[in-house]
């Protein structure tokens, strides 16, 4: 397993490597300039020589790509074009937005969409089954703007129970940033009322957010539970008079929940990458829309090293997936 | 069983954590009752009708966007300025809600006319930055120095300083700043400058505490004065925390040199969207916000809310280039293929412009109805524009003067066309550009006033291709503003109430030629604009300049649009704002009722 784990750490160098020149070509092929983006009306041409000389933007491609993989060595992510903050400082300070959101989405997703797809594959053909079909359609189908700003509108405009925006209270609570996971920098401050306050805030963002993971969830696992319930196991211990929630959660479930695994895991590197159409209705400060003002400003330094750094999460993200693996399942072994 | 016991809990917990929440009281209800968490402040209590300011409460007002940069002398957009201007103050400032009215903020007084080229400003006794370090003339100086001597690296984010002190060095506009005495500053400049004192009430101007500047090496390219949270100003708030795209958290400076401010906390957020601004607003979160949608102003006064306009300071125009199609040509047929445009000479297809003929442009200013366009697109608070200078500029009148309003007559602008050869059987074609994935004050919906205006043309007997570009991009800022279209909306929103700053940075001359975006070569303009940028009497001044309009709106050059009057939203409680033209807006006298 070691050595597994080893290797596939290695690989990362040729894997971002390859990220870091297609990020840098790519966006240099884009239709635009930092320079314009930064100067607005105000672009005149001196002005937007001066600025492209001033961000080395006049330089040959290969010298600038060789700079920032020099940078990349001193592991220099270097600084956006835009606001001069250094990039990495700036992923710490919205990364963990972005963690708290696809956690409170994965728990929505997950307490939700393995219990249903179990239901609705052991009731097949069901009214309950045909029901969850379209359910989680819906769920895929229904764009996140429209169900964002339909929750908002609801929960917290109609019917005001819930926080439209934000992370916290920022009128009644003043927590001071250690962690930057708005729910536990409120514990540290001994903030309990912020801490409820916090996890109010993430609950229709969370939702609108872990719509489309529920119904994909939801839908792997019933077509998973389907096939173990078929298996000869099952069926043995069901002959041999096994309570049904043993199982249920000793044979089929855990059986059952390697597909789920791999697209829970595909899932968590998909939304720590940034929920850019839910950050932006919920005014959440997390590293998708950081990555988007990015890409719209032509801000190459932020893409580059942003969308870096995103990638070798997902590739951890599912490396921890495949080590799982070897848990839920005791036969699966790397070398 | 087992399943619906999972669904039951997390219905549970959703429903316990909304209880929780409805027992903590909203934040309106609080305001009147609770202090802050963090303030020991006395509570702000009611001012029972009485309409006399109280201390007290958090405001959280919500911008489009929270500052490209702390680093004022590094900043060049409105929303910037409204975080730093709460920190950071100038020498001297445009007077609440006006755009001509010169106060003095750090300084107490100054002399200097506009054909001088001598500056002196008397300093306020007993100013200290935020970092207890006193203001004083050597403080001043060194700030000036700074931005005349940026590394080049830099220079390009002051975009105000080198656009109006004639870029940087020792060969710029100033010579020299003397710190006379402990509290007396001296600028000397090289050729009396009318419009000096306008354009340092800037923010980017703002005189920030030397020894910040120092300790964050702030002259460096590796410099943090930008990033860092430092107590570096003299405004009536004071920087506590900033996390870019979530929140500024300012604090009130106890000791400011004049009566502090009323709020303990101001938090300004960042909601990009309108829509959601507004939501954000009817939903509590904010207690304020900039920038309403024109279409939204109903729905906020409806609700109970109240609606601040801020008269405009901005105009829409049309540029009209006759001479794009050269422009585009010869840039394909030049060596350096690196600039070839062959998708827009594709889109010209080698035929000459139209544009070229005064009448065909005259037909495209007669035929628009601008006035028609104020209801639907700026909600009915903007106004169509007959000159560049909008009707809050103090140079309006004088300026008017010399332009003759176009009146629209669809008839009259198909006569036109025909006059000039045009018909229904060999109509002027033109490509009008409008920009997407933007709005601006002047501009609330480009593709709306683009379908409607290119109606309108089309009525008159024009041929109209639609074209568009993303805002951001070079295919439209930099096309439009080198000259590459034959049609084009942009707009500007003043700096300072001057009509330099309208008609002189769009027309002036550069090396004897007209400016590319619209190639606008009309004899005698240069002279013109010279003449009116260099004079220094106020009435001979306004003269110049209308000369120089005349001769602009005469060969149409372009057609201003409209101006379009912004808004700002509050709730009941928010008190005693004050929007000003130009954006530039304080806090400070703002107070919380708590009702």
């Amino acid at each position: 397993m070691g050595k597994f784990i080893l290797r596939r750490l290695l690989l990362l160098i040729p894997i971002l490597l390859g990220v870091t020149l297609l990020i840098f070509l790519f966006i240099r092929l884009l239709p635009g300039d930092p320079a314009s983006a930064i100067l607005g009306e105000r672009a005149t041409p001196e002005a937007t020589e001066r600025v492209r000389n001033a961000l080395g933007l006049d330089r040959p491609l290969h010298e600038q790509y060789l700079e920032y993989l020099s940078g990349l060595a001193r592991l220099d992510l270097g600084s956006s074009f835009l606001t001069n903050r250094d990039v990495v400082d700036d992923f710490l300070q919205r990364f963990p937005a972005t963690v708290e959101l696809t956690a409170a989405a994965l728990l929505f997703a997950l307490t939700l969409g393995i219990p249903l797809g179990m239901l609705t594959a052991k009731r097949r053909g069901s009214w309950m089954d045909s029901a969850g079909t379209v359910l989680s359609l819906v769920g895929i189908s229904i764009p996140i703007f429209f169900l964002g700003l339909m929750l908002k509108w609801l929960f917290a405009i109609e019917v005001p129970i819930l926080p439209d925006s934000g992370r916290i209270s920022l009128i009644d609570y003043n927590i001071p940033r250690v962690t930057n996971l708005m729910t536990v920098d409120a514990a540290l401050a001994g903030e309990w009322g912020g801490v409820v306050d916090a996890l109010r805030h993430l609950i229709l963002p969370g939702i609108a957010l872990g719509t489309i993971p529920l119904a994909i969830i939801m839908r792997i696992t019933r077509a998973s539970v389907i096939d173990v319930l078929n298996e000869d196991y099952v069926r043995t211990a069901n002959a041999k008079g096994l309570p049904s929630v043993i199982v249920d959660s000793r044979h089929v479930l855990r059986n059952a929940l390697l597909p789920v695994v791999t697209v829970i895991g595909l899932q968590t590197g998909l939304l720590l990458g940034g929920a850019i159409l839910t950050e932006t209705i919920f005014g959440w400060g997390g590293v998708g829309k950081w990555i988007y003002d990015a890409v719209v400003n032509n801000d190459y330094q932020v893409i580059q090293s942003g969308v870096l750094l995103l990638a070798l999460i997902f590739v951890l993200v599912n490396l921890a997936v495949d080590v799982s693996y070897a848990f839920l399942n005791p036969r699966i072994r790397y070398s | 069983m087992r399943t619906w016991r999972w669904v039951s809990v997390l219905a549970m917990l959703v429903l316990v954590l909304a209880a929780c929440g409805q027992q903590a009281a909203s934040p309106s209800e609080s305001e009147g009752s609770e202090a802050p968490a963090d303030s020991a402040e006395p509570a702000p209590s009611e001012s029972e009708g009485t309409g006399e300011p109280v201390a007290g409460g958090t405001l959280v007002f919500a911008g489009a966007r929270l500052a490209a940069s702390l680093d004022p002398a590094r900043t060049s957009d409105g929303e910037s300025f409204r975080v730093l201007q709460q920190i950071y103050e100038p020498l001297i400032d445009l007077a609440p809600g006006s755009s001509s009215e010169l106060v003095g903020v750090l300084a107490e007084s100054w002399e200097g006319e506009p054909e001088d080229t001598t500056y002196v400003f008397n300093l306020r006794e007993g100013v200290t930055f935020h970092d207890g370090t006193p203001l004083n003339a050597e403080a001043v100086k060194i700030n000036f120095d700074r931005m005349q001597n940026f590394v080049e690296e830099i220079q390009g984010d002051a975009y105000y300083y080198g656009q109006f002190m004639d870029g940087f060095g020792p060969d710029n506009l100033i010579t020299s700043v003397e710190a006379t005495d402990e509290l007396t500053v001296t600028i000397n400049l090289r050729e009396p400058a009318p419009t000096f004192l306008y354009q340092i009430t800037l923010t980017p101007f703002s005189i920030v505490s030397p020894a910040i500047l120092e300790s964050t090496n702030a002259d460096s390219v590796d410099g943090t004065f930008g990033t860092d949270v430092v107590q570096g100003g003299t405004g009536p708030f004071v920087l506590e925390d900033y996390v870019p795209e979530d929140n500024a958290t300012l604090v009130r400076n106890e000791d400011y040199w004049d009566t502090p401010a009323y709020l303990d906390r101001l938090i300004i957020r960042p909601i990009a969207d309108p829509a959601a601004r507004l939501q954000a607003l009817q939903g509590e979160s904010v207690q304020g916000f900039d920038l309403v949608n024109p279409s939204d102003y109903e729905t906020v006064t409806d609700e109970g809310f109240s609606l601040l306009e801020r008269l405009s300071f901005n105009t829409l125009y049309l540029g009209i280039t006759p001479t794009a199609r050269e422009t585009v040509a010869a840039l394909t047929t030049d060596d350096d293929t690196e600039n070839d445009r062959t998708d827009l000479e594709e889109i010209y297809g080698g035929e000459e412009s139209p544009l070229q003929d005064l009448a065909v442009r005259q037909a495209v200013a007669m035929a628009i109805d601008k006035e028609a366009l104020i209801g639907p697109f700026y909600g009915g608070r903007g106004a169509a524009a007959d000159t560049f200078l909008p009707e809050t500029s103090a140079w309006a009148e004088a300026v008017a003067a010399g332009v003759e309003p176009t009146t629209f007559d669809a008839d009259g602008a198909r006569d036109l066309l025909e006059g000039a050869g045009f018909t229904d059987e060999n109509p002027a074609t033109i490509n009008f550009w409008f920009p997407t994935e933007v709005t601006r004050p002047y501009m609330p919906d480009p593709a709306g006033l683009h379908q409607a205006i290119k109606q309108m043309l089309e009525d008159a007997g024009f041929v109209v291709n639609s074209q568009s570009d993303i805002w951001d991009s070079p295919g439209y800022l930099f096309d439009g503003q080198n000259g590459y279209y034959d049609m084009h909306f942009l707009g500007w929103t003043g700096d300072y109430d001057d009509p330099e700053n309208f008609y002189g940075v769009h027309f002036g001359y550069s090396q004897g030629e007209p400016a590319a975006q619209f190639g606008c070569a009309v004899d005698g303009l240069d002279d013109a604009i010279n003449t009116a940028t260099s004079e220094t009497d106020e009435a001979a001044r306004g003269e110049a300049w209308a000369t120089a309009a005349g001769l602009i709106h005469e060969n149409v050059c372009f057609v201003t649009i409209a101006h379009g009057d912004t808004a700002l939203a509050f709730d009941d409680t928010v008190q005693d704002y004050e929007p000003n033209p130009t954006g530039s807006e304080s806090f400070r006298t703002v107070w919380l009722s708590g009702e």
